[in-house]
């Protein structure tokens, strides 16, 4: 190895230390076996959803809502034609299954997007601006806190009637900031004393540019780790609604396929109907907390404290 | 002395935010899409009626009245009649009250207790198999499909093996039975219960036992431990006398923070065994367009949630004496 | 005669890095009475010492070679249950109260009769608590603050109620670990005064560690110091003082201000304490040395007797 080598190896490494520190990130994730089956599965899920898109145009038959086998008409167990057997009006599990990954991944990312970047704006804001601002928006966290996000759901639908798939995730990533917000508050109170930002000040420049250049992108490690849950717990709120017959009508989601066994009394009779949805509200919860514990790991220990029970 | 102080101010604080609720809902009311007297008044009812009714709920004044009048019904106890029962609103509530904080308190102490029990013995065996099988075990049950979880239940334990009963709370021949003695009757809800609480159970105590032994871990990292461990305590009272107290405080604060998440657990389980609750009504209410009941509903689970909340805090003083004193 | 003789003890700890060697080859003789003092700066392996003469190791640490003789007993020989039994009751530690030793959901003063209590079993709660309230006279408590909590102490309460525990079982002897630091100047000093007066009226010894070597010199009539894991002085405090001979112990003396209150420069010792999990060949303190001698790199030191008692781990003396 020559010596201008060595020397450029180390430049890149200066220059993009995010990546040093990705590295070593996952060579932590990597020691983490939860972690690694958490991913793993995550992507086979990804997978599904990905393949949701083949069955309907394979026959007009199997799309997930629409599609009715017309040789039945009734609930049936897997066959070769159906591999997951079909539902009481004939249609096939296994792309409702399919297309059921898709709404999960859109319900729970987008919802936890918006929940988190509210949460950590909210955060930063309150930890920033400090006294009056702070105490009003904790206030106004610590209230939204205490609301259960499925019945608020539940009573605005009442209130507006049936309520579609994006005004759902809306209204979930309204009622699920206040958690994050008060760790980024926290983050940013300790990094407000760190001299860069000192300097920054007296440097003359602006809060909102101390705000999102300087302090932002040393919370954001930690708002990406809050995703993780806050997707479990958006795709449980809307698999919940769903259940309980509020979902969107228009979409085929695994708590809506729930609700159809349960609602037309099948779920003694046709386990094949049942399992599955179920089996993978589950399995895509259990593989988002799985992950999330992971990347808590990689972060600091100490910044967990915040319970995540949803 | 102190101790009271701290729960006076943590009252005010609930009564405040519950009035914050009031209002938010009263304005969610009256600005929805349709007029107020199709909202809370049920268009079954004969032109008399109705109009006695408006007149009562001041929906012909202007909307600062009406505000102070929904106060004044709400402080004495007029929330309007149901549409689909057709009966005072308040008596619907007091029936079904009791039995969602019968199943919803007694759901969360079980979880919490057996939660804290073993998360202590995870944290002792740490690193050993009991230690990963009851990790992954919390795990995987804390992240069931509540719902779901209820149906393969009923499915494996009513259904199949008939243990219990499918759904309800009470058998009719026990309670019409006049003989029947109120320990008769007492065993009978329980057994009705068994099943729901089972559910509540296991979605809820994986979490309290993640907590606790992770909590109980940082805790035996103490000096005070190593302060104890020095007295010459022996290993068991270390844990259970000084370690585990510390520890089981983040548990507490967790049930406050998760208590919100717990009644939409609760209002599904009770949807599902059709157990006579507040959670369950609200479900049906809405479904049924009876807006006056799901009103009512939603600020009496509103509300218990902010006392069960209050209670948590005054239990964590209670248990941390340097927030009591 | 001797209450304490440790001989040839080294302790490491096996961490992510490898096997950390915190302490090499230590040897000294404590006397019944006696008093002993170790400085160094953090990570010599002054505290690993003190830990080790409890068994109060972390699971990750242990002793590799050498004795420990209590009262001619080798502790490292005996069963958990046995050093428990004699632990704060033959001998007993002094924490830093600074650092949380209090248990802070317990009322101090049953965390004080929960010693006496596990070790003397005949007798009850209440004569427990009276011994307790006897204790808080001695060392300056007011008896009306037993059924406080830590946090309610101030600093130096809590200090004295840290003492007072170390006293509740009567051991002989004392292990005080920074005893004093996080403290402020006044109470710092009368802490170590009341220490020194229940030194005398119960006959005990002590060990005392600190990084603060006049403290050490206030305190002890032996003084040991010690550099990266190894003790590389050991003597009368007297000879240490007024003529210490390892670069070291001078570079010491001269960084820290005197208790004579004499005017001198500070001098600061520059460089790092070197990497313990692969210590450098011949004299650890080479690099950091004033007057490094040409084989001190290579050459292994071995002691050197200077004085009567008087003795130091180093290649040029």
């Amino acid at each position: 190895m020559t010596e201008s080598d060595s020397s450029n190896r180390m430049t890149a490494k200066e220059k993009y230390p995010w990546i040093t520190s990705f590295l070593e990130g996952w060579s932590i994730f990597r020691q983490n076996l939860l972690g690694k089956i958490g991913l793993v599965l995550l992507i086979i899920f990804a997978l599904m959803a990905i393949c949701s898109y083949i069955p309907p145009w394979i026959s007009p038959m199997y799309n997930p809502m629409t599609g009715v086998d017309p040789e039945i008409t009734s609930c049936t167990p897997p066959s070769l034609r159906h591999w997951l057997g079909t539902d009481f009006m004939g249609r096939d599990i296994l792309s409702q299954l399919l297309a059921g990954a898709r709404i999960a991944f859109m319900v729970g990312i987008s919802a936890a997007v918006m929940s988190i970047v509210l949460g950590v704006s909210i955060g930063m804001t309150a930890g920033y601006m400090g006294k009056f601002v702070d105490t009003l928006l904790m206030r106004l966290a610590d209230m939204i806190m205490v609301m259960p996000t499925l019945l608020v759901v539940l009573l605005l639908s009442a209130v507006f009637g049936q309520l579609n798939i994006w005004t759902i995730v809306l209204i979930i990533a309204l009622f699920r900031w206040p958690g994050v917000s008060r760790i980024i508050r926290g983050q940013t109170l300790s990094l407000k004393q760190r001299p860069f930002i000192e300097a920054a000040k007296v440097a003359g420049a602006s809060h909102f540019r101390i705000i999102f250049m300087h302090i932002m992108p040393n919370v954001l490690p930690l708002a990406f780790l809050f995703m993780t849950f806050r997707v479990t717990s958006a795709i449980i709120t809307e698999a919940a609604l769903a259940f309980l017959g509020f979902g969107d009508p228009g979409t085929v989601s695994w708590g809506m396929m729930l609700q159809w066994v349960w609602k037309t009394g099948h779920m003694f009779q046709a386990p094949y109907w049942l399992l599955p949805p179920g089996i993978c509200i589950s399995l895509i919860t259990l593989s988002f907390y799985m992950l999330g514990r992971a990347m808590d790991e990689v972060l600091d220990p100490r910044l967990r404290k915040e319970d995540q029970t949803d | 002395m102190e101790l009271r102080r701290y729960i006076v101010r943590r009252m005010i604080q609930v009564i405040i935010i519950f009035f914050l609720i009031l209002t938010v809902l009263f304005l969610l009311f009256r600005l929805a899409p349709g007029d107020p007297v199709s909202m809370m008044v049920d268009p079954d009812m004969t032109q008399e009626d109705a109009e006695i009714l408006i007149v009562q709920l001041g929906l012909d004044q202007p909307i600062g009245v009406q505000y102070l009048i929904y106060l004044k019904n709400f402080f004495t106890g007029h929330f309007g009649f149901s549409f689909h029962y057709g009966e005072p609103v308040v008596d619907i509530i007091w029936n079904r009250l009791p039995n969602t904080i019968l199943l919803f308190t007694t759901s969360i102490i079980l979880s919490a207790l057996v939660g804290v029990f073993l998360g202590k013995i995870a944290s002792w065996h740490k690193g050993k198999k009991t230690d990963s099988l009851m990790t992954i075990g919390a795990l995987v049950t804390h992240t069931l499909f509540l719902p779901w979880l209820a149906l393969i239940l009923i499915w494996i334990f009513a259904y199949k093996f008939g243990w219990f009963p499918i759904n309800g709370m009470i058998s009719e021949e026990v309670w019409l039975d006049p003989e029947a003695g109120f320990i008769a009757k007492a065993l009978d809800v329980m057994y009705h219960m068994v099943l729901p609480l089972f559910t509540l159970f296991l979605i809820h105590f994986g979490a309290y036992l993640l907590i606790m032994r992770s909590s109980m871990l940082e805790t035996l990292k103490e000096d005070y431990i190593l302060t104890a461990r020095a007295k010459g305590l022996t290993e068991k009272v270390i844990r259970d006398h000084h370690a585990a107290p510390n520890a089981a405080l983040p548990v507490v604060t967790s049930v406050g923070l998760s208590l919100a998440f717990s009644i939409n657990g609760g209002a599904l389980t009770e949807t599902v065994f059709t157990w006579p609750g507040i959670g369950r009504e609200l479900v049906s209410s809405v479904s049924q367009n009876d807006y006056p009941l799901a009103l009512a509903c939603f600020l009496m689970i509103a509300g218990v949630v902010l006392v069960s909340n209050l209670v948590v805090d005054v239990l964590y003083a209670y248990l941390d004496p340097r927030i009591r004193y | 005669m001797a209450i304490l003789e440790v001989e040839n003890v080294s302790i490491g700890y096996n961490t992510k890095k490898g096997y950390l060697k915190a302490v090499e080859r230590v040897s000294f003789t404590l006397d019944e009475g006696g008093s002993l003092g170790f400085v160094g700066e953090s990570g010599c392996g002054k505290t690993t010492i003190g830990m080790a003469l409890m068994g109060l190791l972390p699971p990750n640490g242990s002793v590799r070679e050498g004795r420990i003789l209590f009262e001619g007993k080798n502790t490292l020989r005996m069963s958990d249950e046995e050093i428990r039994k004699i632990r704060w009751r033959e001998m007993a530690m002094i924490f830093q109260a600074a650092m949380n030793a209090l248990n802070p959901v317990q009322r101090v003063g049953n965390q004080i009769a929960e010693a006496i209590l596990v070790h003397d079993l005949s007798i009850g709660k209440e004569e427990a608590m009276g011994q307790v309230e006897a204790l808080f006279e001695l060392v300056g408590i007011p008896r009306d603050r037993l059924r406080d909590y830590p946090h309610q102490y101030s600093g130096g309460m809590k200090q004295r109620a840290v003492i007072a525990m170390a006293l509740a079982c009567h051991p002989k002897l004392i292990i005080a670990d920074e005893p004093t630091t996080a403290l402020d100047v006044i109470v710092q000093d009368q802490i170590l005064g009341e220490i020194k007066d229940l030194q005398k009226e119960f006959d005990l010894s002590i060990i005392f560690i600190s990084h603060d070597i006049s403290i050490v010199a206030d305190m002890c009539n032996d003084i040991g110091v010690m550099y990266a894991g190894q003790l590389v002085e050991f003597g009368p405090r007297e000879q240490v003082f007024e003529s210490p001979a390892h670069p070291y112990t001078k570079a010491l003396l001269s960084s820290f201000p005197t208790v004579t209150g004499k005017k001198s420069d500070l001098i600061p010792i520059p460089g790092e304490t070197p990497n313990l999990v692969v210590p450098p060949t011949g004299c650890r303190f080479c690099d950091r040395c004033s007057e490094p001698g040409p084989s001190c790199k290579t050459e292994t030191p071995a002691w050197v007797e200077i004085g009567p008692g008087h003795k130091t781990l180093c290649c040029r003396c």
